[in-house]
């Protein structure tokens, strides 16, 4: 059996484009979530979000973030099509090149699998502007005229799929590619699945991770009519654990790996950022509006990732919680991690650049990378008073100092998917 | 690795629910192709009616896309036919497709947030948010099609959704095979579930040169266990996506070998005719007797295509067929195959 091994990490998130923005402002504890700044959300029930510090993701931008590594003529066909009004699309586009590069890959995609979680199709609402008709005292869109209206070519939304079919063409990856669409838990499972590929000897490389953002105004709109979001239009809104926790705050971004098996990276005088132990998934099967009370199925994901690893509770040195500062989720949390792991100290990374939605998983992996980098375990950016209710040692704003060789993240999904995995200190 | 059998399956389609008798049907019939209001009146697959024993309940359905409704009716077919399936421990990997909200709702919303034909991002946030269900983004969220099935049947094993336009339900299959095979569960659902009927999903559909093919909706759904565990319908043999690349023809020959490889009696071809020219070659060329065009019957039914192919083949095998590919080519332009043979012929 091969064993899977991180050799690549990219990101884009609120603290900036790069792994180093990335982990310098994670060991330096600091947060990113402020007003929105790239359309006026004034009017909107949330006003602050996560926001990756890019006002517009056109053409230009993509030409500097990408460094020339797309052509001219690309960039120009992707900007007139319409997509590169849905952030995601250059989000995920950055982030897997910063993985690529870091991984000396080279150009020679053709052997390599693509494993992206991806957020919802971003809804363009002015586009339904030109169809729009009164019918009778009630509104309707006249789907006729849609051919005719003079729209872009993405129309209405954008494809879920059009992320990775640019990046199956920028890097001319040849394996086949796998969009996971688990909601809040994709990003884990996404890298998951890359990792058992590489187990069961059905790739040899695959490029994995998530990219997602829901800050637009559907985005925003859609979760707050469901009462997630933090009513406080504050940089604080997010508190995970903490007593006075109120709800989440939407961030964006993406996170992307290059894993391998861990033979082909040194053969090729690789040096691996981490192993990937091991991953469990479950289903809460409860409601489809609120976790498992009892966190019962959270807690089997972990574990089964612990027994996939050849684990014991004791080994874990660090869990990177789902933690999304919603009144329900943190209590349920804290129960499994506490019933599964006892005392161990656990985090959320959530209160400092929101929650990334599809990408949350890839990005708090990423952050996973932070205590094998650097000796430092990341805080819990906004966690100030200690709740009862979810009695476990929360690190509080400040990072912390530790060598540990195996962390855990948990991703609890909208609907109940769980998802958990384990990295192990390489050496 | 453990041989995964097919210990169960049900079907939601144009043609009703069940998939015992879909490959006569497919051989000697037509498709059931009725006009589609909500399409302008085009000639569409539609399901019809559901029956109530395995619809949800009404106030479920404003939760519900049209494709996790069709998910949720099928699991709960495949659980009616054999109650015995286990369910705590059951994995459960489903292709899905895009958003689907109701249109009624996103009518609503628009009207709340429109000014002189201008898009108000201030009338969205407040008039036109309130205009509609708020339990609307539900809808739009496709990893509900798995999870309203999962919670209505208490499944609550490994599991992982997957977009899909064709081929991504291939992926789910053999993510299921794999579950069972290596030993994560003992029991695995897996499947699609979609609809083309949806105007924005039909739009999409046309501009990307689809405009010929007749839209559909459906869903079906495999139970698999180990081999000898119990009452095998097949043996699940192969299950792979030969994906797009960038030169086409090295894609096309490498599922067209495979097929080759696996020898089918019979070929079961999930293909959009607007572009799935290619994918007819490959059939017509494996040297097997029969190629059944399962997408004309069923209509482009996405995320469903290759699962509704897939019981189709299960039902040519309980004709008497001993092995049946499955090749899908759906929009996105990747092809997967899919292997069924009769247990004691692998």
């Amino acid at each position: 059996m091969s064993r899977a091994v991180i050799t690549g990490c990219g990101i884009v998130s609120a603290l900036g484009l790069g792994t180093r923005a990335f982990w310098n402002a994670l060991s330096e504890g600091r947060a990113a979530v402020g007003p929105i700044r790239h359309f006026d959300a004034s009017k909107l029930p949330t006003r602050v979000a996560g926001e990756v510090p890019v006002l517009e993701t056109n053409g230009t931008w993509l030409r500097e973030a990408l460094g020339g590594h797309l052509s001219e003529v690309a960039i120009e066909a992707w900007e007139q099509s319409g997509a590169l009004r849905d952030r995601k699309i250059g989000f995920g586009w950055v982030a897997a090149l910063e993985a690529w590069r870091q991984a000396g890959c080279g150009d020679d995609g053709q052997d390599t699998w693509l494993s992206m979680a991806l957020g919802l199709e971003q809804a363009f609402l002015e586009d339904f502007g030109p169809l729009l008709r009164k019918e009778g005292g009630r509104p309707s869109i006249d789907w006729a005229a849609e051919s005719g209206a003079p729209l872009p070519r993405v129309r209405f939304r954008s494809r879920i799929d059009l992320c990775a079919e640019g990046l199956t063409s920028m890097l001319r990856l040849g394996g086949p590619v796998i969009p996971h669409v688990s909601a809040c838990a994709a990003g884990t499972l996404a890298v998951a699945h890359a990792a058992s590929l590489i187990e069961r000897g059905a790739a040899t490389r695959v490029l994995c991770g998530a990219s997602d953002s829901m800050v637009n105004p559907l985005g925003l709109g859609g979760m707050s009519r469901l009462g997630a979001p933090s009513p406080r239009a504050e940089p604080d809104a997010c508190r995970p654990f903490d007593r006075r926790r109120d709800g989440l705050v939407i961030g964006e971004g993406a996170a992307m790996f290059v894993v391998e098996s861990e033979e082909r990276a040194l053969a090729r005088g690789a040096l691996p950022l981490a192993r990937i132990l091991g991953w469990g998934s479950t289903q809460d099967a409860y409601r489809a509006t609120a976790p498992l009370p009892d966190g019962a199925m959270a807690k089997r994901a972990m574990q089964q990732a612990l027994k996939r690893a050849g684990l014991s509770a004791r080994d874990i040195g660090y869990v990177n919680a789902h933690g999304t500062g919603t009144p329900l989720n943190d209590p349920a949390e804290a129960r499994a991690i506490r019933e599964v792991l006892g005392h161990v100290p656990v985090s959320s990374i959530k209160g400092a650049v929101g929650h990334l939605m599809a990408a949350s998983g890839a990005v708090e992996l990423a952050a996973c990378l932070l205590p094998f980098q650097r000796d430092c375990l990341p805080g819990t950016a906004h966690h100030r008073e200690r709740d009862p209710e979810c009695d476990i040692d929360v690190i509080g704003e400040r990072p912390r100092e530790a060598h540990v060789d195996t962390v855990l993240s948990n991703s609890f999904g909208f609907g109940g998917q769980n998802a958990t995995i384990i990295l192990g200190r390489w050496s | 690795m453990r041989p995964v059998a097919v210990v169960a399956a049900s079907a939601v389609s144009a043609r009703g629910l069940g998939w015992r008798g879909l490959g006569q049907a497919l051989r000697t019939g037509t498709s059931a192709a009725t006009p589609c209001e909500a399409l302008g009146g085009i000639l569409a697959a539609q399901v019809p009616a559901l029956p109530a024993a395995q619809d949800v309940e009404p106030r479920q359905r404003k939760l519900m896309s049209r494709g996790a409704r069709l998910s949720c009716v099928a699991a709960r077919q495949l659980f009616q036919e054999m109650p015995s399936l286990p369910r705590e421990e059951t994995g459960f990997f489903l292709g899905v497709g895009a958003s689907g909200g109701a249109v009624e709702e996103l009518e609503a919303m628009l009207e709340g947030s429109f000014s002189e034909a201008h898009f108000d991002v201030g009338r969205f946030g407040t008039a036109g948010l309130n205009a509609c269900n708020p339990l609307f983004a539900f809808q739009l969220m496709n990893n509900y099609t798995l999870c309203h099935a999962a919670i209505r049947e208490g499944l609550r094993g490994p599991n992982a959704a997957i977009f899909s336009r064709g081929a991504g339900t291939v992926l789910a299959l053999a993510e299921a095979r794999y579950a069972v095979a290596s030993g994560e569960c003992e029991t695995a659902l897996a499947g699609g579930a979609d609809s083309a009927l949806h105007p924005v999903t039909w739009a999409e559909l046309r501009r990307d040169g689809y405009a010929s093919v007749m839209p559909g909706e459906g869903a079906a759904v495999l139970a698999l266990a180990p081999q000898g565990t119990g009452s095998s319908l097949a043996i699940l043999e192969r299950c792979e996506v030969h994906p797009r690349r960038q030169q086409i023809d090295l894609s096309l020959e490498s599922a067209r070998r495979s097929l080759i490889a696996f020898n089918p009696e019979v070929v079961v071809l999930a293909a959009s005719s607007g572009r799935g020219g290619s994918a007819h070659e490959i059939a017509a060329t494996v040297g097997t007797g029969a190629v059944l065009q399962a997408s004309e019957f069923f209509g482009e039914t996405l995320a469903a295509s290759a699962a509704l192919a897939t019981v189709v083949a299960l039902d040519l095998l309980q004709e008497g067929a001993l092995r049946v590919g499955v090749l899908v080519a759906g929009p996105d332009e990747s092809l997967g195959i899919v292997g069924l043979v009769r247990e004691g012929t692998s």
